[in-house]
């Protein structure tokens, strides 16, 4: 089989949602030995992209979305011991993610994490409902680049700016990028907390990190 | 039956209440705090707000219970006090209702998503919407599932209501605007729900929250062609905006009310409001539909 056709067939086969064949063709990249590099981009990040695409377009919704999300994974998991200078290449951001105290929304968030795995970036999920003081502790601990915060909630967005008002406090504004999510935020919330970013959904988040890890 | 005989009166329009949750943002409801438990911790401001909606002329409001199902519950650790939250609940309503208006007892999603968003499972879904409908079927003249974005998760509801209760029942999904058109979260079609739910022993096919009028409207449009059932409509006043902390819908109540007026005259039979909405927006509609 010609590169090229195994790249797409491994891009169809996310997009197809088939994890049972696409785990085959991670599988047969290992085994032959072939550039996982390539596999990757050209084949599963690929795919994930156009699942990506077929949700804002409205083809798709949530659980497509989370499947294709959860084989990119399954797969990724497979490949990357297989792929430590990979690894390297890709892991440019660490992100930490919860869903901030007192708001025990987690499908948003929980989505956004996923994605931005399936995307190759090490994402640590603190889950939902979690206090100001530990989400600051794990990003510090984790070194992370990133901060993502959920809030789903009118009344717990306020904490989203409280995270902000804590990192000003221990003089960690300028160590994090922190960005925010969920259905009530809006860029004019964004500025008044003077944040780095909001995403209005799980694809926007990815190209959100990005944007803000390439600067 | 006060709720059948509106149905059946042609020139009946019934006005349902306006959001919940905003008017308690306005009374300074804490962070992340649970609505329903409200009911046991300050009765007064509940039964204050259902209060200002059936004085500006609902005639009828429904129960702070959207969020009181064991699965919603226990992820704030409250599933043990259900049955004083759902018997303060009746309480607060109760003593506030007018005689010739209506108590509904509202329903709102579990929360918990099928694989592969989240783990929930029909069975869970259905015993969880039993639990809620037990405790609110002595007192409650009709019922109100709504805000639901899963039509899996409604039948289970629809089931588990007609499984306890022979009350009217109002089926109300939440959909998103799409390049498409008109779906779930979980991507069921506008058509899809309502010819499903044509097939319910319901009374009402409706939606409510997450569109504004204006898509509302249009939603309105298309779905009054796929059913002969009466449609109820909740639309949110618009898109929220915070400033200095606190939440906004800055849609002009007039707006709002104009399109609920064309909705009436496309075939609304049920109006009312969603998250947004206040006692002032509903005593608008009120204006608008007792000059019809």
């Amino acid at each position: 089989m010609l590169k090229e056709e195994f790249f797409k067939g491994i891009s169809r086969a996310i997009v197809d949602l088939d994890e049972v064949k696409a785990i085959e063709y991670a599988k047969k990249a290992i085994k032959e030995n072939m550039n996982l590099l390539d596999i990757v981009e050209k084949g599963f990040a690929d795919g994930i992209r156009k699942v990506g695409e077929l949700w804002e377009e409205g083809e798709f919704f949530l659980p497509e979305l989370m499947r294709g999300a959860q084989i990119m994974q399954s797969c990724l998991d497979l490949l990357m011991p297989h792929l430590q200078s990979y690894s390297e290449k890709i892991s440019q951001g660490t992100v930490v993610i919860a869903t901030i105290e007192g708001d025990i929304h987690s499908i948003g968030k929980t989505l956004v994490a996923t994605m931005l795995r399936a995307y190759g970036y090490e994402v640590f999920d603190l889950g939902a409902d979690v206090p100001i003081e530990k989400i600051v502790e794990e990003a510090i601990e984790k070194n992370a680049d990133i901060i993502g915060i959920s809030a789903l909630l009118t009344t717990t967005m306020t904490g989203q700016k409280k995270v902000i008002e804590l990192l000003n406090a221990k003089n960690l504004a300028n160590k994090f990028k922190v960005i925010f999510g969920g259905a009530p935020v809006t860029n004019t919330w964004v500025k008044e907390c003077n944040a780095d970013g909001f995403a209005e959904n799980a694809i926007g988040a990815v190209r959100l990190v990005k944007s803000l890890l390439d600067k | 039956m006060l709720f059948q005989d509106w149905l059946k009166d042609d020139s009946k329009i019934v006005l349902f209440d306006g959001g919940f949750g905003t008017e308690l943002i306005k009374r300074g409801l804490e962070s992340g705090k649970i609505p329903d438990l409200l009911n046991i911790e300050q009765p007064y401001i509940i039964s204050e707000i259902h209060k200002s909606y059936y004085d500006a002329g609902s005639d009828m409001c429904q129960t702070n219970t959207f969020g009181s199902t064991p699965l919603n519950l226990s992820r704030y650790n409250l599933e043990n006090r259900i049955e004083l939250i759902i018997e303060d609940a009746l309480k607060n309503i109760k003593k506030v209702c007018p005689s010739g208006c209506l108590i509904v007892g509202d329903i709102g999603p579990t929360g918990e998503f099928r694989p592969p968003v989240g783990n929930a499972s029909s069975d869970q879904w259905y015993s969880s919407f039993s639990t809620q409908t037990k405790l609110l079927e002595k007192e409650v003249d009709l019922w109100h599932i709504e805000t639901i974005s899963d039509l899996a998760e409604m039948l289970a509801a629809i089931k588990a209501v007609r499984d306890i209760s022979k009350k009217p029942l109002i089926a109300s999904i939440t959909y998103k605007k799409t390049k498409r058109g008109f779906f779930t979260i979980m991507g069921d079609s506008l058509k899809k729900c309502i010819e499903t739910l044509n097939n319910e022993n319901i009374d009402v096919i409706g939606a409510n929250c997450t569109l504004g009028s204006k898509d509302m409207l249009e939603l309105l449009g298309i779905a009054k062609d796929f059913t002969d059932k009466p449609i109820s409509i909740k639309p949110n006043a618009g898109q929220p905006i915070i400033k200095d902390n606190k939440t906004y819908y800055e849609q002009p109540v007039e707006d709002f009310a104009n399109d609920i007026r064309k909705m009436i005259e496309i075939g609304a039979k049920i109006v009312g409001g969603c998250c947004g909405t206040s006692p002032k927006t509903i005593m608008t509609i009120r204006k608008i539909i007792d000059s019809i």
